[in-house]
């Protein structure tokens, strides 16, 4: 197996893009990713992309083969990867083990949705199509029903507490407000969204005992990578490469009452495992993580399971400033999902990206790293039924 | 309201490991025969939340659901029928019964309702 390199990364602002289809979206983060690689005017072997709704939300299938045409891609084998809010990571996956198994030299993975168009109930019943069809979905459960269950869960097991919750949620919004790719870029204030008059009004209960606040935002946007082999990274650009060190993807149950504990999420620390078995590097070698903070509960509990803090440290340490651009071990330092954005389809993928930013120190020193050379990204799919996760590495 | 809950869970004849809903294989031991099983008694709940943002088909201000589990192992999500999540607490017994859980088409779809 040969080491693959990301070339060239891409992204497109997250938000609301009323004026751009599906299809911009994704040709624009693939174009980025194209140009950034010194590919301005080549072809790629393969392209995978990552796309969890178009189906249900546009209408429009076939994402893979429509992005090709855009982009005079013309003929490169194209797939589309629907793998949940999981799609994203599991694309590159997919671009990963086409180039290191030799079969191409060249990969285009892009991920992208577009989910601001449809009114909030419709977009909150295609997120809860992921539940079971049978047992979970027709009693009205969401995804945030499920993170509320889980964080009440946490709570009782492991003490965690409202105040350490709000930590996350006011450190992502900060570093979100410093990336010009985020969604949200407003700075919140414990006071603001708990103490104030107004913040029963402006913070309200969404899944007890979790609030608004805790949830990520509902995106558009897209990103894009560049994948090949790092013995012919030179060839393209003078960049640094970065090498996707390792990559491990774990399933567990469709629904949550199947599991033995439902505060355990194996797939999590099985992903995570092999990721790191791979790499020959451990959790305290990362330098800088992006962790899939769809709610504040997922990244303190996913910090615990892939090996940053033991069970029940995580929120202690997040309070504490550990997480935090300076701490220890820096968490979503680009406002993660919580304040980038969540299209679901692209986040695995905008992950990498902004992994990929920091091991080449390109951002500015607000949201930099110092020295950055190990990253690790971890996208979950469902409520922890599908994980994928990389450990990537700045090639000196 | 309906009085027998329509719930079939699927008992592994192998390991003995209860499966709601159903799977082709064993979760655990990956054989393929399994008894038939209906809940026994009344089930204790094991998680809860109380949702504002709901999905399509629910014409309320919020719904109340949780997991319980059956005597005989059977776990289920169900609908609570409860005012606030403060009257509730992990753990506590609940009565269960089979009752319209939302309208689809303008036809009722039944499933499992608890209350305190």
């Amino acid at each position: 197996m040969r080491d693959v390199a990301i070339i060239g990364v891409g992204m497109i602002p997250f938000g609301r893009r009323d004026e751009d289809s599906l299809l911009d979206m994704l040709a624009y983060a693939a174009i980025n990713a194209l140009d950034d690689a010194g590919m301005s005017d080549q072809g790629v072997d393969a392209v995978y992309v990552a796309n969890m709704g178009a189906g249900i939300l546009q209408h429009q299938t076939s994402v893979a083969s429509a992005l090709v045409d855009r982009l005079s891609l013309l003929p490169a084998a194209a797939d589309a990867i629907e793998n949940g809010p999981a799609s994203g990571a599991s694309a590159i996956k997919n671009g990963l083990l086409a180039v290191a198994s030799g079969y191409y030299d060249t990969v285009l993975v892009a991920g992208g949705e577009k989910m601001r168009e449809v009114v909030g109930w419709k977009g909150t019943d295609f997120v809860a199509t992921m539940t079971h069809p049978e047992v979970e979905y027709p009693y009205g459960i969401t995804l945030p029903g499920m993170a509320g269950m889980f964080a009440r869960l946490y709570m009782e097991k492991y003490g965690l507490t409202r105040e350490q919750l709000t930590a996350i949620a006011i450190k992502n919004q900060k570093m979100g407000a410093l990336n010009p790719y985020a969604h949200v870029d407003m700075v919140i204030t414990k006071e603001g969204i708990f103490e104030s008059p107004d913040s029963v009004v402006n913070n309200p209960v969404a899944a007890d005992p979790l609030h608004f606040y805790d949830m990520c935002p509902v995106s558009d946007g897209a990103a894009a990578v560049i994948l090949c082999p790092l013995e012919k990274a030179g060839q393209f650009t003078e960049k640094t490469p970065v090498v996707i060190a390792g990559f491990g993807q774990a399933t567990d149950t469709h629904t949550l009452q199947e599991r033995d504990d439902p505060t355990d999420l194996k797939a999590v620390t099985l992903a995570a495992k092999q990721a790191f078995e791979i790499a020959k590097l451990t959790p305290q070698d990362v330098d800088v993580a992006e962790l899939h903070d769809a709610f504040t509960i997922l990244e303190i509990a996913e910090s615990e399971h892939v090996g940053f803090f033991k069970k029940g440290e995580g929120g202690k340490a997040a309070q504490k400033g550990e997480t935090s651009l300076n701490g220890k071990i820096p968490i979503n330092v680009s406002g993660g999902l919580k304040a980038r954005g969540h299209p679901v389809g692209a986040t695995g993928v905008a992950q990498v990206v902004e992994i990929a930013f920091q091991l080449r120190h390109e951002l500015p020193k607000e949201r930099q790293v110092k020295d950055a050379k190990v990253g690790f990204t971890l996208n979950f799919g469902g409520f922890g039924n599908n994980v994928v996760a990389f450990v990537l590495r700045r090639s000196e | 309201m309906k009085t027998e809950l329509e719930i079939t869970a699927y008992k592994c004849k192998n390991c003995g490991r209860v499966h709601y809903p159903f799977h082709d294989r064993c979760l655990d031991c990956k054989k393929r025969d399994f008894e038939t099983i209906k809940p026994q008694g009344d089930p204790k709940l094991l998680a809860y939340t109380q949702i504002f943002n709901l999905p399509w088909g629910f014409d309320v201000r919020y719904l109340v659901i949780g997991v319980v589990a059956f005597a005989n192992k059977i776990k289920a999500m169900g609908q609570i029928r409860v005012d606030s999540v403060d009257a509730l607490k992990t753990g506590m017994t609940l009565k269960a019964s089979w009752e319209p859980i939302r309208v689809v088409d303008e036809e009722k779809i039944y499933g499992l309702v608890l209350k305190p």
